[in-house]
């Protein structure tokens, strides 16, 4: 892959100059928050003081990464509805989440969804399985996230791929290493508002050239198509295969709900009326945001045609920072340049947002999961807890810089994003739903269900066409599979390796820890209580 | 800020309560009731109609692209009412979890932090092989604070 062409090759300096604001008032934040660090529980959990609105914000701000803004806003422009149908995926997930996780989640655990299971399973297996799945979603989600905002970064301001990586990576790691779950609630707050304002303004702009009317909109977009345009009002020119398009849609349905720094918000409210009340916050911020995602698609369709192809590069990434420079009057033009550095700032907040609720979720698997319960054996302190998260959270950090620069922006990062949620949906989801909610399943259920998920979804996913070369007809390691997305398999997989395991096992279930999760997972008694910070 | 020392005899109590007993109890069986006859149903008629929606994309590719005014497709407007239902549901679950279930629960906590006796397990029955506290990530809360 070559990187993507814009007009701006040099240095964009109003760019770098947003950016730099950003970062001053993100890393003051920091500076706020270190100070208000006290332990475990101000690091995984922000002290469990985050208001419901601020959580709605944050989760917000956690969920809608580059590819929610930069890229369904691509593939709306270059390919028309289709790239819709993975926003209602997306936005649809939340009804999981609350109706069979969020709560529950907060009344039963602590910092990470290994603490759910533990509660009733034997706490080292059980731990060790929770934090496979949840460092094989992270590793995923979190390469091609630095991946993606090197060749973002490369691209809208000027410096080159590893120098965006570090810079990304760099700040990313502050946030997390000294301010922990506060400060990344607050990169995460404000980047949700940026990005809000921003698509906000965005629309406005487009809306305003056809008169206020979406559907003169949409009219304007489908008259601009080329003859050989890839792009339609309807379905199918994207998802062509209907099958794949319905695994696809339960991964990103199901896999929501499996997601470790989605779910590890969870723990930073005082209880769970306001984790119920945040999933409804964001469900209005997220699917606000995705419909107006669709004024930018198809506005950038209606005023750029088939000529900004080109420069909106592979995937049509670069569309909507394109459209903006056109919006403002083109590029060259004062406020060409200007939209253009906004939106691109705008962009790299919501990299940095979302980097930083990885790799904290990531070293709460390592870190309280792996060295405080599995090697410890909980006799750790508090103290000894925070400094365990931080070191884990610089050395996942490290290895997530030092593999994206050397993959490269040439790295196929294109799959990744979907097998983290299938991996989500295959293996983290069932383990959890289960262990909340039958009665007889039991530690060698879980294990084998979170194996069986995880490695069906990566077995399936390196097979699949789209990791071989060639013509997508000939592509796959074999000619009987053709499935791009792994989850209309591999989640059944996942649930048929917790019921095997369970039943094949002479392991006695624990019911009197059952009765107890049960009981304590549907009231919230001896819930964790939030302190000040 | 709330130590962790402090907390030692709540979090013994919670140890000592009889859990099953509690479940088996007419509020409890109550909350476990009424939200499972909200959440089952309404998980369903969304997957439902999140899943027709993808299908219909799939498989019935004209009929979306048609139009219902000029220009805006049955597809598009079919994708707004998956926005709409989220909303509605979202709302509708805020609401039935004030009005039924939190009174519920709090009642369940209620009764499990007044009458702890009724609900402590008698040490003599404990099973060789139950769990040992250190098994327990959880910690404490208030009982004050919930009612």
């Amino acid at each position: 892959m070559t990187s993507p062409v814009l007009p701006l090759a040099d240095v964009n300096v109003e760019a770098l100059t947003i950016f730099g604001v950003v970062l001053a008032i993100t890393l003051y934040i920091t500076y706020w928050a270190s100070k208000r660090m006290t332990g475990a529980d101000t690091f995984y959990a922000a002290g469990r003081s985050i208001t419901g609105f601020q959580n709605g914000l944050a989760i917000s701000g956690d969920y809608l990464s580059a590819a929610s803004f930069l890229g369904i806003a691509g593939l709306i422009y270059i390919y028309g509805f289709d790239g819709f149908l993975y926003s209602v995926g997306f936005l649809v997930a939340f009804l999981t989440v609350m109706f069979l996780l969020a709560e529950r989640m907060r009344n039963a655990g602590k910092y990470t969804i290994a603490d759910v299971l533990s509660f009733r399973l034997n706490q080292r297996p059980a731990r060790t399985a929770a934090a496979l799945g949840t460092l094989a979603v992270v590793a995923f989600y979190l390469i091609a996230q630095m991946v993606g905002a090197g060749v973002l970064i490369q691209a809208l301001v000027g410096l080159d791929f590893s120098t965006a990586v570090i810079i990304t990576g760099i700040c990313m790691l502050a946030y997390v290493v000294f301010g922990g779950m506060l400060a990344t609630t607050w990169v995460q707050i404000i980047k949700a508002v940026l990005l809000m304002a921003g698509i906000l303004v965005m629309s406005v702009f487009v809306l305003e050239r056809v008169g206020f009317n979406p559907i003169e909109l949409f009219n304007r977009a489908n008259e601009n198509k080329g003859p050989e345009s890839a792009f339609s009002l309807g379905p199918g020119t994207y998802l062509s295969s209907p099958i794949d398009t319905m695994s696809l849609g339960l991964a990103l349905v199901l896999g929501t709900a499996g997601l470790p720094h989605i779910l590890m918000r969870f723990f930073t409210v005082p209880d769970a009326k306001a984790a119920r009340g945040s999933v409804v916050y964001a469900m209005f911020i997220i699917g606000g945001f995705y419909i107006l995602t669709t004024f930018i698609g198809f506005g950038a369709r209606a005023v750029m045609g088939d000529a900004g192809l080109e420069a909106a590069g592979k995937g049509g990434n670069l569309a909507a920072p394109n459209l903006a420079a056109e919006l403002g009057g083109g590029v060259g033009t004062f406020g060409g340049d200007a939209f253009l550095a906004i939106i691109a700032a705008v962009a790299f907040a919501t990299i940095l947002a979302v980097v930083a609720g990885l790799v904290l979720s990531a070293s709460g698997a390592v870190a309280h999961d792996i060295w405080s319960n599995v090697i410890r054996h909980g006799r750790d302190s508090q103290k000894e807890e925070l400094w365990a998260g931080r070191v884990a959270a610089a050395g996942i950090g490290a290895i997530a810089i030092a593999i994206a620069i050397i993959g490269g922006p040439g790295l196929n990062v294109s799959f990744m994003v979907g097998l983290a949620f299938a991996v989500a949906a295959s293996a983290n989801f069932p383990a959890l739903l289960l262990a909340l909610t039958w009665r007889r399943f039991n530690t060698t259920g879980a294990i084998t269900g979170v194996l069986f998920g995880v490695v069906s979804a990566i077995v399936l996913v390196i097979i699949s066409p789209g990791v071989w070369p060639g013509p997508d007809s000939e592509g796959g390691a074999f000619s009987w599979y053709s499935l791009a997305n792994p989850g209309i398999i591999s989640i059944p997989l996942g649930f048929l390796g917790c019921w095997l395991g369970t039943m094949l096992s002479s392991e006695k279930a624990q019911e009197r820890s059952f009765h107890e999760l049960y009981v304590r997972s549907e009231t919230g008694i001896g819930a964790e209580r939030p302190i000040h910070v | 800020m709330a130590s962790h020392n402090d907390d030692r005899s709540w979090e013994d109590e919670l140890h000592d309560v009889d859990w099953e007993a509690v479940e088996n109890t007419a509020e409890f069986q109550e909350l476990v009731r009424s939200r499972r006859r909200f959440v089952v149903p309404a998980t369903v008629f969304f997957l439902v109609w999140y899943l027709g929606f993808i299908a219909l994309a799939g498989y019935a590719e004209d009929f979306m692209a048609e139009s219902v005014i000029e220009g805006l497709t049955v597809g598009y407007c079919l994708a707004l009412t998956q926005f709409v239902m989220v909303a509605v549901l979202g709302l509708m679950y805020l609401r039935r979890a004030r009005e039924t279930f939190d009174p519920l629960a709090d009642q369940v906590a209620r009764m499990v932090a007044d009458r702890g006796s009724r609900f402590a397990r008698d040490p003599d029955a404990r099973p060789a092989g139950d769990r040992t506290p250190a098994a327990q990530p959880v910690t404490t809360t208030d009982p004050e604070a919930r009612s």
